[in-house]
């Protein structure tokens, strides 16, 4: 033991304090840093020299303190907890949307909607079969069927667009999925050769975390740890990250109209087989009707609304006759027969002369107007036009309702882990702080050893042997 | 560890909650502002499908009061008619008495007579004609020129001296009526006739001419000194037609009256169902609305403390 080894030991801690200083300063710079795990100097204390010597003196002190490592004080089950949760709630969310976004094109209940076209259809109808003879009454109704017509292809153009969007959206996403994963393998190098030459990958480790979230909420995407500090992320069982490698994933081809399949898969590989995520959740707004598909459904129900429309008017108007005693030609333009063309998307009225609207009954005078009525009466119809309107409107309600209510109560979930989350890995400046404060307290009380033990050597060195002088 | 508190978590349980309150705010706001409980189905889909119902009820309402209207007018005008055509009959009648009296009259008399009653022929076949909005209320679902076709012209009245008379050869008087009536829906399920069947209420009636045919007989049999009691008979056939006719219209129109005070009602009905399913409660919204403001001011006094005092403001 060393007079000079106290100096050391001050200046272990010295250098230590210091350290640890600078640690808190790093929290409180990144205090309102996104995704910033806060961190901790790790001191140790450094053990006595024992030396194996027969003549080593027998007790020594420690020699001061070091820095082991700077901790980062993340916990990886809340991290796992925040991604299971992303994943979900943004599935639910990007449905919610998808609905949210249906329901202000439909614009019912109110004067805008479908409804109000059809009855002022069918009104229209009453009125020309009360008014035969009237040519004002027919044109109000051509009118009026017109912009029934127009409301119905309307919707179906909106829902058409919707889709468009949407698989706009979902090519993005896909992109951002795959360059997140290119990121997520390119840092994953890094901080393998960071950890390997011994340094500290803390910050480089919050940038991952920080993606493989974005990956979760993209795709639902989990991860692993591995020893090397690398992580693995892994996407409905498979990994889109393993190690310095990432995959990437691809949209079918041949998927960019309405009512054609669309799927995800690994790039040259099988179907993408996630669960969560806003990927997913925009593949099943997208999907198929016959797979569910929200969007394709709903043009679907347009589809259906404008047959029904087409078939029930038509027939009825082919029964009845014309002033000059013709049967009545069709209403509406027959919808197309070819595969994939929409009913809805083509609806127009067929007739263009007024006169060759028929509501006269066969055999009836020239101003009969009683089929005209009938006509009218096909509003009450069951299954018919109307009846089929109002239940598709309460049916997408219902289900607006129930995915709006799923993303309210997965975003709170959500939103509850990455509280907790947060409240374990966030800064708080007034624990740093106190920090602050007790590493420059053992700073300066370790400035004060050094000045101790200098005294001391000073009474040694200039005081000593001068007995008699 | 997990019930650290930091500036950050405090920070976003804040605006948390700043937005929940707001949210809340602007929902409120936006149904105050919009008066409308229901601006989009998910709202109550329930009630989205029972406001979508009683529009459709509402429209057909609509509908039903302007059938009624139309009826109403058709079935006045045809009244009306009928009514001067009684009128019209009963001076025939009272003149075809006179005529009766054969011994007491000259042939001037009797020619005055005549012309009285062709008079009265062209007064009942201007009210057969009646138009209402440009249809014949006695036509039927015809679309000819009027309700009755004469087939022999007939001078104009007053044409003197009279020409009419080429004996043996009589005017033809055709109704046009199809039968087919003209009806119009006053409610849901019913439909009410709104015309008269013109050969119903003006004859030709079985085993006797048309109203007009019976007048010209008359007045020729006048002309030719002939006796007209028998007559009388006829012209009482035709008024008790004219009167059943008359009667049916009264009975129709008593129905449609009936059906505009159900509409009215029924009207007041659906507006108040659908006002309590779509509309606001005003009162109610505003006091919440006031709740809510307090508990965003609340929530605002709130953050400004909380997020102010740091250590660092007691270390010197």
């Amino acid at each position: 033991m060393s007079s000079f080894s106290g100096l050391n030991t001050a200046l272990s801690s010295l250098i230590a304090q210091r350290q640890a200083l600078d640690v808190a300063g790093q929290n409180i710079a990144n205090a309102n840093t996104v995704g910033y795990t806060r961190q901790r100097a790790s001191l140790a204390s450094i053990e006595a020299l024992s030396s194996p010597s027969m003549f080593s003196a027998g007790l020594t002190t420690g020699n001061g303190t070091g820095v082991t490592g700077i901790a980062r004080l993340g916990d990886i089950f809340l991290d796992a907890r925040v991604r299971a949760e992303t994943g979900s709630a943004s599935f639910a969310a990007t449905k919610a949307d998808a609905y949210d976004r249906l329901e202000s094109t439909i614009a019912e209940p109110g004067d805008l909607g479908v409804s109000d076209a059809l009855q002022k259809f069918w009104a229209g109808w009453e009125d020309v079969g009360n008014n035969p003879g009237s040519g004002a009454f027919r044109e109000v109704l051509l009118k009026n069927a017109t912009a029934l017509t127009q409301r119905i292809s309307a919707g179906h153009a909106a829902v058409a667009t919707q889709w468009g969007q949407t698989r706009t959206e979902l090519t993005a996403a896909v992109v951002e999925v795959n360059s997140s994963a290119e990121m997520v393998a390119n840092l994953n190098q890094s901080i393998r050769g960071v950890l390997v030459s011994g340094g500290s990958a803390n910050e480089l480790i919050d940038q991952r975390n920080l993606l493989i979230t974005g990956l979760s909420a993209l795709v639902g995407a989990s991860a692993v740890e591995r020893p090397d500090g690398t992580v693995d992320v892994l996407v409905g069982g498979n990994a889109l990250v393993r190690g310095d490698r990432a995959s990437s994933l691809e949209i079918n081809a041949n998927s960019l109209v309405m009512g054609s399949d669309v799927t995800v898969s690994w790039t040259g590989g099988a179907q993408l087989g996630a669960e969560a995520g806003a990927v997913v959740g925009m593949v099943n707004v997208l999907a198929t009707a016959t797979n569910g598909g929200v969007l394709t459904g709903v043009a679907a129900s347009y589809d259906d609304l404008a047959k029904n429309l087409i078939t029930t008017v038509n027939t009825q108007h082919g029964k009845a006759w014309t002033a000059t005693g013709a049967p009545g030609g069709d209403f509406f333009r027959p919808a197309p027969t070819t595969a994939g063309s929409s009913a809805a998307a083509t609806f127009a009225v067929a007739i263009t002369d007024i006169a060759m609207i028929a509501v006269g009954k066969p055999g009836g005078g020239a101003l009969d107007g009683s089929m005209g009525d009938d006509m009218a009466q096909l509003a009450k119809v069951t299954g018919g036009p109307d009846a089929q309107w109002t239940k598709f409107v309460a049916d997408i309600g219902v289900r607006s309702r129930s995915a709006t209510q799923s993303a309210a109560i997965t975003e709170a979930t959500r939103s509850n882990a990455e509280g907790l989350q947060m409240s374990n890995a966030s800064v708080d400046v007034d624990e740093e702080a106190v920090n602050m404060l007790t590493y420059q307290r053992a700073y300066e009380g370790a400035a004060r050893v050094l000045t101790a033990i200098d005294a001391m050597l000073d009474t040694l060195i200039n005081r000593t042997g001068l007995v008699g002088r | 560890m997990i019930g650290r508190v930091t500036q950050q978590t405090t920070q976003r349980s804040t605006l948390a909650n700043l937005q929940k309150n707001l949210a809340v705010m602007a929902d409120l706001q936006n149904k105050l502002s919009g008066n409308t409980k229901i601006s989009k189905p998910s709202d109550d889909p329930a009630g989205t499908a029972s406001a979508m119902t009683l529009r459709a009820e509402l429209r057909a309402n609509t509908q039903a009061s302007r059938n009624i209207d139309d009826g109403n007018g058709w079935l006045t005008t045809a009244d009306t008619a009928l009514s001067s055509s009684l009128d019209a009959l009963r001076q025939a009648r009272d003149l075809t008495v006179q005529g009766a009296n054969s011994g007491a009259l000259n042939p001037q008399a009797r020619e005055a007579l005549a012309v009285q009653l062709e008079g009265l022929r062209e007064t009942l076949l201007s009210q057969a004609n009646t138009t209402y909005q440009g249809r014949h209320v006695f036509a039927g679902t015809s679309d000819a020129t009027g309700a009755v076709t004469i087939v022999k012209a007939i001078p104009a009245i007053p044409a003197a001296p009279p020409v009419a008379a080429v004996p043996g050869v009589a005017a033809v008087y055709t109704m046009n009526g199809t039968g087919d009536p003209v009806n119009r829906r006053v409610d849901a399920n019913t439909l009410i006739r709104v015309d008269v069947d013109g050969a119903q209420a003006f004859g030709p009636i079985a085993g006797s001419d048309s109203v007009f045919a019976t007048l010209d007989k008359i007045a020729q049999t006048l002309r030719s000194g002939g006796e007209v009691t028998n007559d009388l008979a006829t012209l009482d056939v035709h008024r008790d037609a004219m009167i059943t006719a008359q009667g049916g219209v009264g009975a129709r129109q008593a129905q449609v009256l009936g059906a505009e005070t159900r509409a009215l009602a029924t009207k007041t009905e659906l507006t108040t169902q659908l006002a309590s399913l779509e509309d606001v409660d005003l009162a109610a919204s505003v006091v919440e609305l006031q709740m809510q403001e307090v508990a965003y001011k609340a929530a605002l006094g709130a953050t400004a403390r909380v997020l102010q005092p740091s250590l660092l403001d007691f270390l010197r």
